[in-house]
């Protein structure tokens, strides 16, 4: 493949979490250098970003507004951000957050560390596993593991899924996986409901 | 810096070189993890996108977002029509250029090379000298880079142009002295100087030989 093209208006909505919709580009175009994604909020008040922080993967994160209206909280204070708003977060461990001040308000993220080559998240394949059909999510993450090798989040949200539809034995092998490969993985075990079966 | 950085696109101060202007959002932004600018065209039939190939190793993968008006990307062979909101992915290695359809056509560009860290060269800030460099007055161009790679260390092709355009205007101390920073900091540096015709005034120096073998 030498070049891809899409259109931001046909690009897969993959719902999230409060009305956040992830907008894939990365994966869909086949971008290996660094981040990219769209989101896009149905109604006002809905999440535009999630709240979050790059602590783990420490990334530097840049937000654009390209339609409607948005208002970013990054740690205690807010931002006004209308459509051609640039936010860049350069602060890993800065928390953010965006919620659409206008319908169909839609953002576009960039996202990288520096000083290293680019490895694509694990958050792409459970975005898109916990929006599947809990059978269908698992074989997402199954195919993220076989794509992407052995990574700790990979093998904590096929434990979830696991465990969301009875599968205790699989759960409680990979959750032990997650854990083998990044110990912090126990932390947030004992607070998930998801796992509360296996635990 | 408080960890964050907040802007309008359209308060972006436009740089120019003879090209469409362009807003240079990472240098204003001072983001280090991957290139990101825009080219608003004034006219219809501009070239938005100069036509490029990142080809060799450091070839970066580039997306295009139609951010306004309309374009028409060359990839290639192919033609490929591309109103607002469309976007445009292509790899290294691969000729790619864009013209503008309407007036006021405004193109994201968003790069970074696969497999290794991306480096902010500082390229942006080539700019001002560029009009300069292209007419052969070498001296006028080294006046107006001297206090920009001073006041931007961190940019290390700033330091390969500096040193390109000492070695085309005789300076040849100058011009090894430059080199061999910007080498120091970017290793691949080292086989671009083989290769710039901007060197060939000092390609037999000693010193020169001795840097880049």
């Amino acid at each position: 493949m030498t070049y891809s093209v899409a259109h931001l208006g046909e690009l897969d909505r993959v719902p999230v979490m409060e009305g956040l919709e992830w907008r894939p580009i990365r994966r869909r175009l086949g971008i290996t250098a660094f981040g990219v994604n769209a989101y896009t909020a149905e109604k006002v008040g809905d999440w535009i970003v999630e709240e979050h922080t790059e602590e783990q993967l420490g990334h530097e994160e840049m937000y654009m507004v390209v339609k409607g209206k948005a208002t970013f909280t990054l740690g205690s204070e807010t931002v006004d951000a209308p459509a051609g708003t640039i936010v860049f977060i350069s602060d890993p461990q800065m928390k953010r957050k965006a919620v659409a001040d206008e319908p169909e308000t839609t953002v576009l993220a960039v996202g990288a560390k520096p000083g290293e080559a680019f490895t694509p998240s694990a958050w792409e394949w459970y975005f898109q596993a916990y929006a599947q059909a809990p059978e269908d999510g698992i074989e997402t993450m199954r195919r993220g593991i076989a794509v992407d090798g052995e990574r700790s989040p990979l093998y904590y949200h096929l434990a979830c899924l696991e465990a969301r539809v009875g599968r205790l034995d699989d759960a409680r092998a990979h959750l032990a996986r997650a854990i083998e490969l990044d110990p912090g993985a126990a932390e947030h075990a004992a607070k998930d409901d998801d796992l509360k079966e296996v635990r | 810096m408080s960890g964050y950085t907040v802007a309008k696109l359209d308060e972006i101060e436009q740089m120019g070189d003879g090209r469409c202007p362009w807003r240079p959002i990472r240098h204003h932004m001072g983001i280090q993890a991957f290139g990101i600018n825009s080219w608003t065209a004034p006219d219809a039939g501009d070239r938005i996108i100069n036509e490029h190939g990142e080809e060799g190793d450091g070839g970066e993968e580039e997306l295009y977002l139609v951010l306004g008006g309309h374009a028409t990307f060359e990839v290639g062979d192919d033609k490929v029509d591309a109103p607002e909101g469309t976007l445009v992915f292509v790899a290294p290695g691969t000729r790619r250029t864009a013209f503008a359809e309407e007036a006021g056509t405004t193109v994201l560009a968003i790069g970074a090379p696969p497999g290794q860290p991306y480096t902010a060269f500082g390229w942006e800030l080539w700019a001002p000298a560029l009009p300069y460099y292209t007419s052969g007055d070498y001296d006028k161009a080294i006046e107006i880079m001297d206090p920009i790679v001073a006041e931007h260390p961190e940019y290390p092709g700033l330091l390969f142009n500096l040193a390109c355009l000492e070695s085309l205007a005789g300076r040849k101390d100058d011009a090894v002295g430059h080199l061999r920073t910007a080498i120091e900091k970017t290793p691949r540096f080292k086989d671009m100087a083989k290769t710039d015709s901007d060197f060939d005034p000092i390609r037999e120096e000693p010193a020169f030989q001795e840097l880049v073998g």
